[in-house]
C-alpha cells in the first residue's frame, strides 16, 4: 500500500515556513547564530527560531500558558495540514515526537520555586509531552488518535514511521506526522555535561568536529492512503516508501564505534523499500557534528554502501541539532530535494574524517535527478531510525 | 496474541506472586511500593545509579524474559506518562544551582526513552525499541505499537509501560487544587511478554487495544463500536476493570456497564499515569485462575477525555 505525502511544515532557525526554509538552504546561510530571544548568562551558540514566544502567541491566535514546543509544532502542523478539512470516511490522527516537551516552561517554573518568587503554577501544566500534541490536535480539532513518541533525537523519525505502519495495517487514512523541540537551558547544560557542546560553529563530517549547536524548531508532514487521496484530491509530493527502527545496545548515550545500530537501521529502511543501496539518490544524514556520531554514522554509511557512498550531508549546520525534531524537519527537506532535484550543501567542511575519509556535499548541486532520499536520525538509548522518501 | 509472561511491581504484592489476585488490598494513604530485591535482576553497582522507574521496569522486563523464555524479543515498547522524573528533577536542579560543570548522569537518564534503552542494553537487544508518551493512553499506545509488530514480521514483543512518583509531584498536585490526591500518587510498572505463538506459558489472548483522545462523543458509542469491530457486545463481556481519577465518574461508569461487574482499580494502583498497566496484568491472571471469566475490558478514562479500551479473553474463549 502506498503512503502519500501531500502537506509539509517546518519551522526553524532558517525559516518560519518551508519556502523560508528552502531558501536559506539555497543561499547556504546558517541560521545558528549567539541567543537572542532565550536569557543566558553568556554567549551561547544556537539556531533559535528568530521570534519569541510572544511573537509567535500573537501571530498565531494561541493562548497562554503554552510550551514554546507546542508553539513551534503547531506551526509547523498547521503549514502542513493547510486546506485540509475533517471527514467523517477518513479516519485521520496525528503523532508528534518530542524530547523535552514543554520543559522551557518547567524550567522558568523550578526556578521562580527554587527563588520563592511566587511561581506560576499554570507553567506546570505544559511539562508533560502528550499536552505538547494535544494542544496541536485541539487547535486543528483533530480527536481520535492521537499519539507522542519521545525516543529523544529519532523521536520525529519514529513519529513518521508509526504513521506509515498504522495506515498499512488500516487503522487510519490520514495522519499528520512530526515532531517539536524547544530550546531549553535543561538540554544546552545537559550537552554541555556531556562535553559534546560546541562554542563554535558545529563541523558535520569534518575531522576537526568538536560537537553539536542545539537548534529548536518544529517539522511535519501529512500522510494520506489512496482512499484519502480520492476524497482530498491533493496532489502527492513524494511516498514514503522504507522505515526502519533498530538499537544500537551499546551505550546510553554514545553510539558504538562499528555503527552497528544504523547499520541495521539503513539494512532495514532499504528491505523494506524493497530498493538497492545504489537507488539512494542522496543521504540527508543525522550529522550532528559530535565526534562520536559522525564517525560511527559514516562507518555505517560504508558497510553498506561500500566504496559507493551516495552524496550525503547534514543540514545540522543550518538549523542547529533540533533533538526530536530534526528527524520531522529533515523529512521536509528530504521531500524538498525530491521535488526540486536537490542535494543540501553541508556548511564548515573542510577536512574528511580521517578514519572513513568521506567527504560530505558542499556545493549546492541540483543537476543530478534525486530519485530516492535517505533520512537518518540516531538517538540517546541506543535509538537508531531509518527513513527513506521517494518520488511518485 | 497471546500473553505468554507478566511482571508488575506495585503497591500490591504483585512481584512473582501468583496469587496475588487474592490478596488485593485496598490502599491506605501514604502506602509505599513494594519492592522485589533488585540486585536479583540488576547488577549492584548499576542500581546505584538507577532511579526507581529504570528499576522497576528493567526488573519487570527481565522476569518476564526469564518467565517466557524468550531472550531476545524482536521489539522492546515502552510506555510512561511523565518519564523519568527523578533524574529530571535532579539534573533541572542542579543546572540551576551548580555552577560550572554539572555531572552528566542525571541528564542521562532524563530522557523517556532511558528505561526502553537500559532493557536494550542488558537484552543487548538490537530490534525495534520505542517509548510513547501520551498521559494517560501511554500504555494503551504501546499495546497498540505491540499489535501492530505482530502483525507484521514479529513473533515476541516485550511491552510494558512505567511511572514513579517523587515528592515535588505531589506538591504540585496540591497546588494545582486537585484535593485529597496527593496521597495517592503511586509508582508502578507491568511488562508483558506477547507472541503469536500459544507455549505452555500462555496465560490469555490480548484481543485488541484502541484510544480515543480529545473525545467529544458519548462514551457509550465508543464501547460499542469497539466491541462490534472485534465482533462482540457488551453481553460477552464478565468484567470491567475501571479506572478514573479521585471519584469522578464512578457513578456514571458503572451505569454505562450495567449490569456487568465493574471493579474501579485506582484503589488497588492508586494514581499513576500508566495504572491501566497494572489492569491488563490482573485481567490476564484473573482470566488464567478464574475459569468462570472468559472476556475482561479494560476501561481508562483516568483523563475524562482519553478514552483507553482493551479486550482480553481467557485462553479458552
Amino acid at each position: 500500500m502506498s503512503i502519500y505525502i501531500t502537506g509539509v511544515g517546518v519551522i526553524s532557525a532558517i525559516g518560519l515556513n518551508t519556502e523560508e526554509n528552502y531558501q536559506s538552504l539555497k543561499d547556504q546561510k546558517t541560521g545558528i547564530e549567539p541567543l537572542q530571544f532565550f536569557p543566558s548568562e553568556k554567549e551561547i551558540l544556537a539556531g533559535e527560531v528568530k521570534l519569541s514566544n510572544q511573537e509567535l502567541i500573537q501571530q498565531h491566535n494561541l493562548t497562554a500558558p503554552i510550551s514554546r514546543t507546542s508553539i513551534l509544532g503547531l506551526i509547523a502542523a498547521k503549514e502542513a495540514w493547510k486546506g485540509n478539512e475533517h471527514n467523517s470516511q477518513i479516519r485521520t490522527g496525528i503523532i508528534s515526537g518530542t524530547s523535552v516537551g514543554g520543559m522551557d516552561n518547567t524550567e522558568i517554573y523550578y526556578e521562580q520555586r527554587l527563588n520563592e518568587q511566587n511561581p506560576d503554577i499554570s507553567l506546570i501544566t505544559t511539562h508533560d509531552s502528550g499536552n505538547t500534541t494535544e494542544r496541536i490536535a485541539a487547535e486543528l480539532g483533530i480527536s481520535g488518535y492521537i499519539n507522542t513518541i519521545s525516543t529523544a533525537c529519532s523521536s520525529g523519525a519514529n513519529a513518521i514511521m508509526l504513521g506509515a505502519r498504522l495506515m498499512q495495517q488500516n487503522k487510519l487514512d490520514r495522519v499528520l506526522v512530526g515532531a517539536s523541540d524547544s530550546f531549553s537551558n535543561f538540554t544546552e547544560k545537559g550537552f554541555r555535561s556531556l562535553m559534546i557542546y560546541s562554542d563554535e560553529w558545529v563541523k558535520p563530517f569534518d575531522d576537526n568536529r568538536n560537537g553539536l549547536n542545539l537548534g529548536e524548531g518544529g517539522g511535519f508532514i501529512l500522510l494520506e492512503n489512496k482512499k484519502s487521496l480520492d476524497i482530498t484530491n491533493n496532489k502527492p509530493l513524494a511516498s514514503l516508501v522504507g522505515w526502519s527502527n533498530t538499537t544500537d545496545a551499546y551505550h546510553q548515550t554514545a553510539s558504538s564505534p562499528d555503527g552497528k545500530g544504523a547499520t541495521l537501521a539503513v539494512e532495514g529502511a532499504l528491505k523494506k523499500a524493497n530498493l538497492n543501496p545504489s537507488d539512494i539518490s542522496y543521504i540527508n544524514a543525522h550529522g550532528t557534528g559530535t565526534p562520536n556520531n559522525d564517525l560511527s554514522e559514516s562507518t555505517a554509511f560504508i558497510n553498506i554502501f561500500k566504496d559507493k557512498v551516495p552524496p550525503f550531508s547534514s543540514t545540522k549546520a543550518y538549523t542547529g541539532h533540533t533533538l526530536a525534531a530534526s528527524g520531522a524537519i529533515e523529512a521536509v527537506y528530504a521531500v524538498l530535494a525530491l521535488q526540486n532535484n536537490v542535494i543540501f550543501p553541508n556548511l564548515n567542511y573542510s577536512i574528511p574524517i580521517n578514519e572513513t575519509k568521506l567527504v560530505p556535499e558542499t556545493q549546492w548541486n541540483d543537476r543530478n535527478e534525486v530519485n530516492a532520499v535517505l533520512s537518518n536520525s540516531l538517538g540517546f538509548g541506543g535509538n537508531s531510525s531509518s527513513v527513506i522518501f521517494k518520488k511518485v | 496474541m497471546y500473553i505468554n509472561a507478566c511482571s508488575t511491581i506495585s503497591h500490591q504484592n504483585s512481584f512473582r506472586n501468583e496469587n496475588w489476585i487474592n490478596e488485593l488490598t485496598v490502599l491506605e494513604e501514604g502506602s509505599e511500593l513494594i519492592t522485589p530485591n533488585y540486585k536479583e535482576f540488576i547488577a549492584p553497582s548499576a542500581i546505584r545509579r538507577m532511579s526507581k522507574i529504570i528499576r522497576m521496569g528493567l526488573t519487570c522486563s527481565k522476569d518476564c524474559v526469564e518467565q517466557s523464555g524468550i531472550e531476545n524479543p524482536d521489539a522492546i515498547i515502552v510506555g510512561t506518562g511523565l518519564g523519568c522524573l527523578s533524574d529530571t528533577e535532579k539534573f533541572l536542579n542542579n543546572s540551576l544551582t551548580i555552577k560550572g560543570l554539572i555531572p552528566p548522569t542525571s541528564f542521562i537518564q532524563s530522557t523517556h526513552n532511558t528505561i526502553a534503552g537500559q532493557i536494550s542494553l542488558a537484552l543487548k537487544n538490537h530490534n525495534y525499541n520505542i517509548t510513547h508518551t501520551q498521559n494517560s493512553l501511554s500504555f494503551e499506545h504501546s499495546l497498540i505499537d505491540a499489535i501492530l509488530c505482530l502483525n507484521e514480521e514479529d513473533s515476541n514483543v516485550l511491552v510494558g509501560a512505567a511511572d514513579e512518583d517523587i515528592p515535588l509531584l505531589g506538591e504540585l498536585i496540591n497546588e494545582l487544587g486537585f484535593k485529597g490526591v496527593s496521597n495517592h500518587l503511586t509508582s508502578g510498572a507491568s511488562f508483558f511478554m506477547l507472541s503469536n505463538n500459544k507455549t505452555a506459558n500462555s496465560k490469555a489472548i490480548l484481543v485488541d487495544s484502541y484510544t480515543v483522545g480529545l473525545n467529544s462523543s458519548d462514551p457509550s458509542e465508543i464501547i460499542n463500536a469497539f466491541l462490534t469491530q472485534n465482533n462482540r457486545s457488551l453481553n460477552d463481556i464478565d468484567l470491567v476493570l475501571s479506572n478514573s481519577f479521585g471519584s469522578i465518574g464512578a457513578t456514571e461508569i458503572k451505569a454505562l456497564f450495567s449490569p456487568i461487574k465493574v471493579t474501579p482499580i485506582e484503589q488497588y494502583t492508586g494514581y499513576h499515569l500508566t495504572n491501566a498497566a497494572f489492569s491488563t496484568h490482573l485481567a490476564t491472571d484473573i482470566l488464567h485462575q478464574n475459569a468462570t471469566t472468559k472476556s475482561v475490558l479494560i476501561y481508562n478514562t483516568l483523563y475524562n477525555n482519553n478514552i483507553g479500551l482493551t479486550l482480553l479473553d481467557s485462553l479458552e474463549a
